[in-house]
């Protein structure tokens, strides 16, 4: 027989062990997904591809943060429950003469141990969870050296900071809960609501004008800062600018829980969904909110595989060339010999071959100067005789490589863009020299007189100038300065992969540490930097200081070798077969954000729905009592619950669409062939996702009809 | 046994305050079964919660004996509410997750003085409530009668000087109101009781001693049982709501 409250307690724990555990899993839960998601961030292998300051970095963090809310969110929410299904029994010992300090000291220390065992659990199950999932990436989908994960421990230091967090926000949930003097209150605090007053109905169109309003001005905002006003804003800053955006949300989510977008005459048709999800209002919205932005930083994440990869294997198929590689010219890289020898063995047929020597000269232009204030970096412009490099091609052997009959006057030149109107493949190139072209070696000049854009999807990112200018410019030019372009055709290209790779092997084999260079490397830069009695920051000695992970021919097949090496050849075949290897860290972490976001948003919808069959079950048995069929309640449930499922859906859906699409746009006033196709296939895993979304909800929909006592069949 | 003085109850809800209790006195005498009755919003509830100080008062003085209850800090006040006070609500507030058993010893293992004699005595108010047979049951299991046995039985395990009732019997039918009813007799007559019920039960407030009528706040009326028959003593109380009515 039991003696002791504790007694007492333990029984009621065992009686309501579905609340501990429903609390006890979100915990749980919330943490494995914030470690898993921490340990794959800090992860040497994923940092390693992610450099720092770059905006996969940025984006990866932004939905951290993101996810961090989310879980915190749905699990305060799941403490907030488990406290008013808790608070009729406390309350009810208060009544009956229990000490309030006794029964808070009880109840804080027992949220205290279930939370510390919850995370820590969650914490110790997110390890094999991580190696788990990342080793089915590797087994199911690609496999590469560098996917292979390592754990940092210091990554345990988030979730860990975390669970304190929440083992004090739940701490002060508890005490706040059993400290209002009105033990009625306390006994009652079940059956409260949260309601929102009355919303006025501009809110809806309000809240999408703020929403647009705020994408442009949040993506437009740095731009400003940088071209108007000449000044680097600090990190963040410029993220205010998409308050509106927030805040339309916020106000749109408002009007769809309150007014809903239905016309007034159908008001009564839905009277009992929209009043009751009115009244649990302040809590309906903030899960909204949260999920909505989940959703939108799940799909964020998503959408990076598509675009990555449909842009780039459309523009491998769209080379002219199969085989297109260059070296400078104090490096004895394989020419037309060596390359047909090694074809032979292959049993590969070499066509076409091409080759062009280039001159590597400087051109005028202006740089940002930076300079440090009290307000952050400013930069202003300056004017530069030789501000940067560029790779020269002679009029004749470019008329010789593309069949074109191109013919420039002395002192005229042609910039070369492909046929999307830029040059991925040569980053710094822009087709911007504006008077003059200098031999960095002898000081010779070369007045420019006119600069014609010209399109060659092979020869993208070089400048063409006479024979004349050309012979006069390479004199004194060192072989240093001399880079020679080797272009060729291969019969069945798509059979040479062993080939091609062999080649690669054999062009990085034959490169020495001199050339082992980023692909931003840039001498006249160099020289400038140095002139003034600074490092060049691209310099291999320097990299390590800056975050940059150096050229290392070891690592060859790695990503960053293979995207950022300098001299890194372009071969057809090699860069289509090898594409997802070369992504694929980048890929799969994206993928495993995703799952996270996903996930996250899962467990809050199905919490959210839970609450409002809980909360509602009074409600229900009352509209029986009142004569309400089975297919009336099983309508009012679905209405209550597309809501959940609906709202945050079609809404982080449809903005993280149009934000994706703006930027697509903005980073060049275009959509391209890429990018069209590439958001086809968004759509196309939207579609998806929508499918496993709305099959949760039927799920759902189904438990809940269950918990109310109503027949779906009925329907 | 229960002194109360000038007892005042306000709520504030938005810009608007509402006085629900105007200064509200009586007394209730030792081993006296006492009833308020009064119309919706006359205060009754109210008044059985500020004597209880489940919620604050805003002014006046609640005399248990000598305490005064208006007065008393929290831990002092947790340890007459379960030595000197026995609760009765209008929807029992049982612990799902307890026997009936165990919810009548709920008090008993709250303050620490709970024995095999404890025990024993919860058998016997089984026995005299009538609910020996459902001992074990847990209150889903069992009728709104029989809950509101239980808790009449856990108002008594602790020997409290009073009983305070809040509609004990608005949620029952008039067999199991009966009930509970002779329940109190019964715990009135065997244990000696004090019990102080709130109502708007007439039959219910007939087998009281007194019947104290509250409207809009403030005590309008008292009402004498003496040696008349109950049903007299129920007209009486009948004609009076009606009177009030009006």
């Amino acid at each position: 027989m039991m003696k002791t409250f504790t007694d007492i307690y333990q029984i009621l724990r065992h009686k309501n062990r579905k609340q501990y555990a429903l609390l006890s899993g979100c915990l749980l839960f919330s943490v494995l997904l914030i470690a898993s998601y921490s340990a794959m961030m800090r992860s040497p292998t994923v940092l390693t591809v992610l450099p720092e300051g770059g905006d996969s970095r940025r984006q990866v963090m932004m939905i951290f943060v993101l996810t961090m809310m989310g879980c915190a969110v749905f699990s305060l929410y799941a403490a907030g429950l488990f406290l008013r299904q808790k608070s009729r029994d406390m309350g009810i010992f208060l009544a009956l003469g229990m000490e309030r300090r006794t029964l808070t000291r009880i109840l804080t220390r027992e949220l205290c141990a279930l939370t510390g065992v919850s995370c820590l659990l969650g914490m110790v199950l997110s390890l094999p969870i991580t190696l788990g999932i990342w080793g089915l990436f590797r087994l199911l989908l690609v496999d590469t050296e560098e996917m292979a994960l390592s754990i940092d421990p210091q990554a345990y230091l988030l979730p860990l900071a975390y669970s304190v967090v929440m083992t004090g926000l739940l701490f002060l949930l508890a005490v706040r809960s059993l400290r209002r003097i009105d033990v009625m209150e306390i006994i009652r605090e079940r059956h409260t609501s949260e309601p929102i007053h009355d919303i006025p109905r501009w809110y809806g169109a309000g809240g999408i004008f703020l929403l647009i309003a705020g994408f442009l001005l949040g993506y437009q905002a740095p731009a400003f800062f940088v071209l108007a006003l000449h000044w680097y804003p600090p990190e963040g800053l410029a993220a205010i600018f998409y308050a509106p955006a927030f805040a339309g949300l916020y106000m749109i989510l408002l009007h769809t829980v309150v007014n809903g977008w239905h016309k007034k005459k159908s008001v009564y048709k839905d009277i009992i969904a929209t009043s009751q999800m009115k009244f649990e209002g302040r809590q309906t919205v903030r899960n909204l909110l949260v999920m909505s932005l989940l959703i939108a930083g799940a799909y964020f994440a998503s959408f990076y595989t598509p675009m990555l990869g449909i842009g780039s294997l459309l523009s491998f198929d769209q080379r002219p060339m199969d085989y297109v590689y260059r070296f400078r010219m104090d490096q004895s890289i394989p020419e037309l010999e060596a390359v047909q020898e090694l074809a032979k063995q292959y049993d590969v047929a070499v066509t076409d071959w091409d080759s062009a020597v280039m001159l590597r000269l400087a051109v005028d232009g202006s740089a940002h100067v930076e300079t440090e204030t009290s307000l952050g970096t400013t930069w202003e412009s300056v004017y530069y005789d030789m501000v940067r490099s560029d790779l020269f091609l002679r009029e004749s052997d470019y008329n010789a490589i593309t069949g074109e009959k191109l013919h420039l006057a002395p002192g005229a030149l042609a910039a070369v863009f492909d046929s999307e109107g830029a040059c991925i493949s040569s980053g710094s190139f822009d087709g911007s020299v504006s008077s003059l072209v200098t031999n960095p070696l002898t000081g010779r000049t070369l007045p420019v007189t006119s600069v014609t854009d010209i399109v060659n999807d092979t020869l993208c990112g070089h400048y063409i100038m006479s024979d004349a200018d050309y012979e006069q410019m390479r004199e004194g030019l060192t072989p240093e300065w001399k880079e020679k372009l080797c272009l060729f055709n291969v019969e069945n290209c798509e059979e040479s992969y062993a080939f091609a790779k062999a080649l690669f092997h054999a062009i990085v084999d034959a490169s020495d540490s001199s050339v082992a260079l980023l692909d931003g490397w840039d001498p006249v830069i160099k020289m400038r930097t140095e002139a003034s009695g600074e490092a060049y920051f691209l310099d291999p000695d320097q990299l390590a200081a800056h975050n940059f992970e150096p050229i290392d021919y070891d690592l060859r097949d790695s990503s960053n070798f293979r995207m950022y090496w300098l001299y890194m050849p372009r071969f057809r075949v090699l860069d289509k077969a090898d594409f997802v290897k070369t992504t694929a860290v980048f890929t799969m972490t994206f993928v495993f954000i995703a799952l996270v976001c996903f996930a996250a948003v899962f467990i809050i919808a199905y919490t959210r729905s839970m609450t409002l069959a809980i909360n509602g079950r009074q409600l229900y048995g009352d509209l029986r009592r009142l004569g309400a069929c089975d297919a009336y309640l099983l309508r009012t449930v679905r209405s209550q619950l597309k809501r959940v499922f609906l709202t945050p859906a079609v809404i982080g859906t449809g903005a993280i669409y149009a934000l994706y699409a703006m930027i697509m746009f903005f980073n060049d006033n275009r959509l391209s062939q890429g990018e069209l196709l590439g958001m086809a296939a968004c759509l196309l895993l939207i579609a998806a996702v929508s499918g496993l979304f709305y099959g949760f909800y039927r799920r759902t929909l189904r438990k809940v009809c269950g918990l109310l006592d109503i027949h779906p069949a009925a329907k | 046994m229960l002194q109360v003085s000038e007892l005042q109850k306000s709520y504030q809800v938005g810009k608007n305050r509402y006085e629900v209790l105007k200064g509200v006195s009586f007394t209730v005498e030792d081993g006296e079964f006492v009833a308020v009755m009064g119309p919706s919003g006359s205060g009754k509830t109210t008044l059985l919660n500020c004597i209880s100080r489940y919620i604050p008062v805003d002014a006046g003085q609640i005399k248990l004996g000598r305490t005064d209850l208006a007065a008393l800090p929290e831990e002092a006040l947790a340890r007459v509410r379960n030595r000197d006070l026995g609760f009765v609500f209008q929807d029992f507030l049982l612990l799902d997750g307890l026997t009936v058993q165990q919810n009548i010893l709920l008090p008993a293992i709250i303050g620490g003085t709970i024995s095999d004699q404890t025990e024993e005595q919860a058998l016997n108010m089984g026995a005299v409530f009538g609910i020996s047979h459902i001992m074990n049951k847990y209150p889903a299991e069992i009728s709104g009668g029989e809950k509101q046995r239980t808790a009449v039985a856990r108002a008594l395990i602790n020997h409290p000087q009073l009983i305070l009732a809040d509609e004990p019997t608005g949620n029952l039918d008039s067999k199991s109101s009966r009930a509970v009813i002779d329940s109190f007799e019964q715990a009135r007559t065997s244990l000696l009781a004090t019990i102080f019920m709130v109502t708007h039960d007439s039959f219910a407030a007939s087998f009281c001693d007194r019947v104290i009528i509250l409207r809009d706040g403030i005590v309008v009326k008292t009402l004498v049982k003496g040696n008349r028959p109950r049903i007299a003593f129920q007209d009486e109380l009948l004609d009076t709501i009606k009177e009030l009515g009006r």
